[in-house]
């Protein structure tokens, strides 16, 4: 382990610990254990805000809880820190404010882990798929806790549910890359989404209802409103301790990355750039959300959160606006509330867009975030919520599209110049 | 990923690679080794001592297996975009990169787990 990765490990072990402690202190020890309890045993699906189910303080703790199993499992595997792992363990933990628990991601991460071994594999090769792949926690928690069954029966169905669903994630999520070649980042999310609807249709099959939920959190306390730009300043001050005034011209560089799958800006940029550029996108998604009047509850936390993961593996200031302002301008058209949960959602999730807008322009990226707001009001329904990341499945859905329709353009126009070119990891004279 | 399908993703990413400067020649050879394979591609395109360095950069990248497991099976796939040597990078075990008389060659060391250099006729420093 490098110098720089173990201060990583600090870094992100440290805001994980200071979450936990935040969470006790803020509910109180006792009452926040009893609400992580509550939070266990309820539905997990779409949206199921924990910072009601359990309190705020029991969701902090579920959150940075969960976050750790992902990093103890990255540090165990000798995975590198870096973008990659770094988004992984940001996206839990902010998924952990709605949705994830320890005890729903670990059946699906053995799931990966069984897949791994069947084929021989090493699970270092997986480990990404297992990590994001606890989109499908609600899976394990659906099958326990909503399927009608009780006691230990309903504990062993849940862990089967998910680890069955786990093993299947490694398959699918290499087919659904290709699909839209590395421009939707969550790419697990469409995975993920397109395996919810198998299960889906398994609970329909079975006669098991799964009725819409929302459980959205309408006044957070001061403690959640200021969670991301306290995080944002610490992420900032670590970049300039960690290279000065060297950071801030790899945050230039960075925004300079496409950020298609896989951009490591830590290995395209520098360490401390990124921790910049994960600063500078969560001040900025929690400006938004401010301007538009949004409530700073559980699942927006999980978008911000989400989008200061992502800042180290393919999102920067110049990708994500455009997609952004698609989802805008559609909520606008279409006579919705911007603040309204499904739009806001949209808004900060629909950045699994940028690298459209990064490598073929800001036309491309408004449109693909215009035609994602209208397809993620859709989708969730298809899998009844079980999938965390509907906006990477309806993400996903649009990408693939926009690709399929570029290349198609690209093959045959006669004379077509092909997509704007921008930096990738050889530079443009290399290619020409 | 079986061996054939691992050499069409390879032969597809690094041609993406050499076809985007529109060389009037472009050469693939492939042969069996000890352990392993021996991948090389040239063209007639001449590149500056800057081009060949980031192109040995990208193909002898830190080893990421979380990344070559997973992404690395997008080499080959994603003809949208530019071509990305650093998905082909994770997945060999030694590439060189040089100037041949009037154009490029670089040759890539395809090797199992239980690779040995000194079974390759890798050229020395």
């Amino acid at each position: 382990m490098t110098q720089t990765e173990r201060k990583l490990y600090f870094l992100f072990g440290g805001i994980l610990g200071i979450i936990i402690v935040i969470g006790l202190v803020v509910q109180g020890p006792v009452e926040a254990l009893r609400g992580l309890l509550r939070i266990v045993v309820h539905p997990a699906r779409l949206i199921n805000d924990f910072t009601l189910v359990g309190g705020e303080g029991a969701a902090l703790v579920n959150a940075a809880l969960t976050a750790l199993i992902g990093l103890v499992l990255v540090r165990i595997n000798r995975i590198r820190l870096a973008g990659p792992t770094v988004a992984a363990v940001f996206t839990i933990l902010g998924f952990g404010l709605f949705g994830k628990t320890p005890l729903n991601v670990v059946p699906v991460m053995m799931g990966v882990y069984a897949s791994s071994r069947f084929l021989k594999k090493s699970f270092k090769e997986y480990i990404l798929i297992a990590l994001f792949g606890t989109a499908l926690g609600p899976v394990a928690s659906a099958v326990a806790v909503e399927a009608g069954l009780t006691g230990t029966a309903a504990l062993g169905a849940g862990i089967l549910g998910g680890f069955a669903i786990g093993t299947l994630l490694p398959a699918a999520a290499m087919s659904m890359l290709r699909l839209h070649q590395g421009f939707n980042l969550y790419n697990i999310g469409m995975t993920s989404g397109f395996l919810a609807l198998f299960a889906a249709s398994l609970f329909a099959a079975s006669g098991t209802v799964l009725p819409p939920q929302l459980v959205w959190n309408e006044s957070p306390s001061p403690v959640l409103v200021y969670l991301i730009p306290v995080l944002s300043a610490l992420l900032l001050a670590a970049g300039l301790i960690l290279e000065g005034a060297g950071a801030f011209r790899a945050l230039k560089k960075i925004q300079k990355l496409a950020g298609r799958l896989p951009s490591d800006f830590m290995d395209m940029g520098t360490p401390g750039g990124t921790l910049l550029n994960m600063g500078a996108l969560g001040l900025a998604g929690w400006g938004y959300v401010l301007i538009v009047g949004g409530d700073l509850n559980g699942p927006v936390l999980g978008g911000i959160l989400t989008i200061v993961g992502f800042a180290s593996f393919g999102k920067n200031l110049r990708n994500t606006w455009p997609v952004v302002a698609g989802v805008a301008a559609a909520t606008l058209l279409f006579g919705k509330g911007l603040a309204s949960p499904g739009p806001l959602l949209a808004a900060l999730f629909c950045t699994t867009l940028a690298p459209l807008s990064g490598e073929f322009g800001i036309p491309v990226g408004f449109l693909a975030g215009f035609v994602h707001l209208m397809m993620v009001e859709r989708t969730g329904a298809w899998h009844n919520g079980m999938n965390l990341y509907n906006n990477g499945f309806a993400g996903g859905l649009t990408a693939t599209l926009f690709v399929a329709v570029i290349e198609w353009y690209r093959a045959n126009r006669p004379g077509s110049k092909g997509p704007k070119k921008t930096e990738s990891p050889i530079p443009e004279e290399g290619r020409k | 990923m079986h061996k054939k399908d691992f050499l069409l993703h390879l032969i597809g990413e690094m041609s993406h690679f050499f076809l985007d400067t529109n060389p009037s020649k472009m050469v693939i050879s492939l042969h069996q080794e000890k352990d392993g394979i021996h991948f090389a591609i040239f063209d007639d395109h001449v590149r500056s001592d800057e081009e060949l360095r980031s192109i040995r950069e990208a193909l002898n990248s830190s080893r990421r297996p979380e990344l070559a497991g997973y992404y690395g099976n997008m080499s080959g796939f994603d003809f949208v975009g530019d071509p990305r040597l650093d998905l082909v990078g994770w997945q060999i075990k030694h590439a060189d990169v040089g100037r041949i008389d009037k154009g490029t060659r670089i040759d890539l060391w395809l090797g199992g787990d239980e690779f040995d250099p000194n079974n390759f006729t890798i050229p020395d420093k």
